[in-house]
């Protein structure tokens, strides 16, 4: 059996950190969401991978190449406008004989969910679980084990089983979907209540984990769910004097200088440079050739790849972008705050500070809780950001 | 989900089922196996990866064989679970890929007619199965055995009996079969054969396939022979290989930030050089074509920041000329490190009794031979015959031996190597930014790609940027391209320029910006247009050239990295328009091995 993967989209709720990639390609846990998706997949013996690729696809193409390395054979398919869900899929017709399955590739899913999948045998089938954010997603109300309508991001909910973007169809739904989208319908949940009218749709609800990262902050939750399952394993050069607490796994080629105190779950990538006299609290991923400069503290939070962090520096419940380069005394501390992302407010507690990819701040700069400051930015020594910064601004 | 692949023909088979056997791990890796039919059928199987069973193989001379890969379903990865399997006798072996539903009821039965059973697997019955029903003839004792059983299989058999035949089957689990010159194929996939076939025939469910070097045979499970037309393969293992990528050159432009990440790795600390720069007074950098360029941009480099003398020589000059009593450290680099006039100009270096320094993507090619110390580009496999990431990584590699040797020559202080470092470390995200604005580039160079002739200028470092801009687009576009440094503009070339005649400069905001816009003034003058690349933030560039392609700010010794990818995307795309072949260039090789 083949699957699908969903990978075109570019994810802007996701603000800075889609800038050079897209939002199937954003670390936790050093790695891209869409790994753990594709591992999950192998997990259950499918190795045959379509990816519908669009907005920066040559960040995914470089990663995954032809598969091998994640024990999967991957063809790529184009979406090159991101018209919706079944849409993509119809852009990937080509390469499908018989049942597959669809799987989104922004959303952690892991080998259970898939399991689960499977397990109910031939024909359509629709993966749900449990939320309390249901006005954010497709509320499926049921009929017995099977679909009985779809209701996209409804204001007054019944119920609390959302749909997943996890799907399996058989080779029958290539036509009713090439009818749908004569209509004007873009998206797999118009699909499924079309073939739920005219068949059943089987609703599986999983015992595995699903975890959808629809803002930034969300990534830290994703961040400490994928570090509950990171192996303890140090290598590159640890110096004398460094305590090492729970499970932490550090990368080839990096330097952990004396008196640096870290306490897992906690991953360090390749080539960094750390310390020394630096205290990482738990549930922090640190991605490759990140440099982090003396009496530095930082929890909970995401530094992606090609970061430094001059000295003095708090970093707590923060994503930092990829290339994101601190002078010194940066305080980018949490507290329960209000984040604007397109439009919309939304109380998050605790939350740090939200920095895109490659901007510059200089020395005592402070980044209010909740903040969200854009790519490419110039942030003046001595600034105090509050609130949103686009792409691209100076702040002195 | 297990991979088989299988071979009758007149060559070993044992090197060509490895081969096919690693195209297929995707489908499985847990354990792998194989079996070659000589005098007796051996077999050779392990837990693990394929390589873990590569390292163990006894020399087997056999030219009918089979092999698979598996990924367990029933019983556990192990040694004794892995295929293929023998029946009793060890006649013969059998490999499977799919899953006997009714194993448990056929092996009581067959354990109950004596059989011993060596493994958990459900497999193992169908090769009792077959020695039960076995008498002179392998197709029909497969056939027979298949009755019996339900399930989803994908099978390929050998007997001691019947040393020249291979026999396979198919139901739901998918086999191919791959026609060769008096040799055969079987294999699960198709990547499997398409080093050695691009000929095959698809085996249907219900269907038994027998393999000779000379034939193939596809029967029913009634025994009646099925005419089948053989189909071509028209892509390629490289279409596989180039994971979504339209050119490998393309792909290897956009893996450039991870092999900048790769060659900083671990190296920023230090170059484990044990003070091996300690006394040099003088450097030669010898190299060919790309390297050669690189080698020009490395000058700059070990002169500014070691402050060491640094001279420049391409390597089938160097070896010819007369033998000076000055002795530098001699640095050689190739990308493969096979060169043969690089080899030849160690060689040479060594007689000279210089110390030698070798800078090569080739893991133990033959360069980290002939020199005393190397240092890797840790590039990974560059297949595309235009260099693109080995260029790059080999200017890093530049930067770190410079910083290397101005600490040990006292040259360099800490504080500033420390700065630079980190400089260095911000080269993948510059060049990802140039990366994101490979569109707007393609776009320019559609433009220009009707152009006969093109120009690159730059002056200082980024002169032998305008060099190798211009190697490549000459090299994979055609188009015939010069670099001039840009004061010699007015020396000669100043003449050729024509409004059909495009310049691509290099504007950036160094120390040699305002003497570059003189030059482009001079070019403007003969209404050529200009395609310059300037420092991103930079504001006055539109208002004097048709076309600006930013890079970020980085010092004046780094803009060689972000500006050359500039130019590969220009080359690229500009090749792509005029419908070349990008990856394999006419006249040209990737490795030159010949003087």
């Amino acid at each position: 059996m083949k699957a699908i993967i969903l990978a075109a989209g570019e994810g802007a709720r996701m603000g800075p950190f889609t800038v050079s990639e897209p939002k199937v390609m954003i670390p936790v846990g050093n790695r891209p969401i869409l790994e753990y998706v594709v591992e999950a997949l192998v997990e259950n013996g499918i190795h045959d991978l379509v990816f519908v690729t669009g907005y920066r696809r040559e960040r995914i193409q470089s990663h995954f190449e032809d598969g091998r390395k994640f024990h999967a054979n991957i063809e790529y398919a184009v979406q090159e406008k991101q018209l919706g869900t079944m849409h993509a899929v119809w852009e990937a017709r080509g390469h499908l004989q018989g049942a597959f399955l669809v799987v989104n590739g922004s959303n952690y899913v892991d080998a259970q969910a898939i399991a689960d999948l499977l397990n109910v045998g031939t024909g359509p089938a629709l993966l749900i679980t449990e939320s309390e954010a249901q006005e954010k997603y497709g509320v499926v109300s049921l009929s017995g084990h099977y679909v009985d309508k779809i209701v996209e991001k409804p204001r007054h909910p019944e119920g609390n089983l959302i749909n997943t973007g996890v799907y399996a169809f058989d080779a029958s739904a290539l036509s009713l979907m090439e009818s749908l989208l004569n209509e004007g319908q873009y998206d797999l949940p118009s699909l499924v209540q079309a073939l739920a009218a005219k068949n059943r749709v089987r609703a599986v609800r999983t015992k595995g984990t699903w975890l959808d990262a629809l803002y930034p902050w969300d990534l830290l939750k994703l961040n400490s769910h994928v570090l509950g399952g990171i192996a303890d394993v140090q290598s590159g050069t640890i110096e004398k004097d460094v305590t090492l607490r729970g499970k932490v796994a550090i990368g080839e080629g990096s330097r952990i200088r004396s008196g640096t105190y870290i306490l897992g779950p906690a991953v360090i990538g390749r080539g960094c440079e750390i310390g020394p006299n630096i205290v990482i609290y738990p549930s922090t991923s640190i991605g490759d050739n990140v440099k982090v400069q003396a009496f530095t503290a930082i929890e909970n939070s995401i530094l992606m790849n090609d970061v430094l962090v001059g000295p003095h520096s708090t970093i707590a419940h923060s994503v930092v972008g990829s290339g994101v380069r601190v002078a010194s005394n940066l305080m980018a501390s949490a507290d329960r705050a209000n984040a604007h992302v397109e439009g919309e407010w939304h109380v998050v507690d605790p939350i740090g500070g939200l920095v895109g990819e490659d901007t510059e701040i200089r020395d005592g700069v402070v980044i209010e809780p909740g903040s969200l400051v854009g790519a490419r930015c110039r942030i003046g020594a001595l600034s105090r950001v509050r609130g949103n910064v686009p792409n691209g601004t100076t702040v002195m | 989900m297990c991979g088989i692949v299988g071979y009758a023909g007149y060559r070993e088979a044992l090197p060509i089922l490895i081969d096919s056997l690693k195209r297929l791990e995707y489908r499985g890796y847990d354990s792998a196996g194989v079996a070659v039919v000589e005098d007796s059928v051996k077999i050779v199987k392990d837990k693990g990866y394929i390589a873990n069973l590569e390292s163990q193989l006894p020399q087997l001379r056999g030219v009918v064989g089979l092999a698979h890969t598996r990924w367990a379903t029933h019983g556990a990865p192990s040694k004794d679970n892995a295929h293929p399997f023998y029946d009793c006798r060890e006649k013969i072996a059998l490999a499977h890929n799919g899953i006997i539903e009714n194993y448990a009821e056929l092996r009581d039965e067959l354990k109950a007619h004596g059989h011993t059973f060596r493994s958990q697997t459900d497999t193992e019955v169908l090769v009792h199965l077959v020695e039960q029903s076995y008498a002179g003839n392998l197709e029909d004792a497969i056939r027979k055995a298949l009755a019996r059983c339900t399930g989803t299989y994908a099978i390929a058999v050998v007997h001691a009996d019947e040393p020249d035949k291979l026999v396979a089957a198919r139901n739901f689990s998918p086999l191919i079969v791959g026609l060769g010159a008096e040799e055969n194929y079987v294999a699960s996939d198709v990547p499997a054969l398409l080093k050695y076939t691009d000929k095959v025939l698809y085996v249907m469910d219900r269907e038994i396939v027998v393999l000779r070097p000379k034939s193939v045979q596809i029967l029913d499970f009634e025994g009646r022979p099925v005419a089948r037309e053989p189909q071509r393969i028209t892509w390629s293992l490289e279409d596989a290989e180039r994971g979504g990528f339209d050119h490998f050159m393309l792909k290897e432009i956009f893996e450039q930030p991870q092999a900048i990440h790769n060659t900083l790795l671990g190296r920023m600390t230090e170059v484990d050089t044990n003070g091996f720069f300690q006394d040099v007074t003088s450097v030669k950098l010898v190299a060919c074509g790309t390297s050669y360029h690189a080698s020009l941009v490395g000058k700059y480099v070990l002169e500014e920041v070691a402050k060491v003398p640094t001279t420049v020589e391409l390597a089938s000059e160097y070896r010819y000329a007369p033998t000076p009593t000055e002795q530098p450290l001699v640095i050689l680099l190739s990308q493969s490190g096979e060169t043969a006039d690089t080899l030849g100009a160690a060689r040479e270096a060594k007689r000279r009794g210089c110390k030698t320094l070798g800078i090569t993507n080739g893991v133990g090619s033959s360069l980290t031979r002939e020199t005393e110390r190397t240092m890797y580009t840790r590039a990974g496999l560059e297949i595309g015959v235009a260099a693109t990431k080995t260029f790059t990584a080999q200017l890093v590699a530049l930067y770190l031996v410079a910083i290397r040797m101005g600490l040990d020559r006292g040259a360099l202080s800490p504080e500033d190597a420390n700065r630079l470092r980190d400089e260095l470390r911000a080269l993948p995200r510059h060049v990802q930014t140039v990366l994101n604005q490979a569109d707007p580039i393609a776009d320019l160079a559609r433009a220009y790609a009707g152009a006969r002739d093109m120009f690159f200028i730059g002056r200082g470092i980024n002169y032998p940027v305008a060099m190798e801009g211009a190697l490549k687009m000459k090299e994979i576009s055609y188009i015939h391209a010069e670099a001039y440094a840009g004061g010699e503009l007015k020396h000669g070339p100043l003449a050729l320029l024509t409004p059909d005649t495009p310049v691509v400069a290099v504007t950036v905001r160094d120390r040699n910006y305002e003497k570059m816009m003189g030059n482009v003034g001079e070019v403007n003058a003969r209404g050529s247009p200009v395609i310059a690349v300037g420092t991103e933030g930079g504001r006055d560039l539109p208002r004097f050239v048709e076309h600006v392609v930013y890079v970020p700010k980085v010092r004046d010794l780094l803009y060689p990295v972000p500006v050359s990818v500039v130019f590969q995307l220009l080359a690229y795309y500009a090749a792509r328009k005029r419908g070349c072949p990008i990856d394999k260039p006419r006249n040209l090789a990737k490795t030159v091995t010949v003087e």
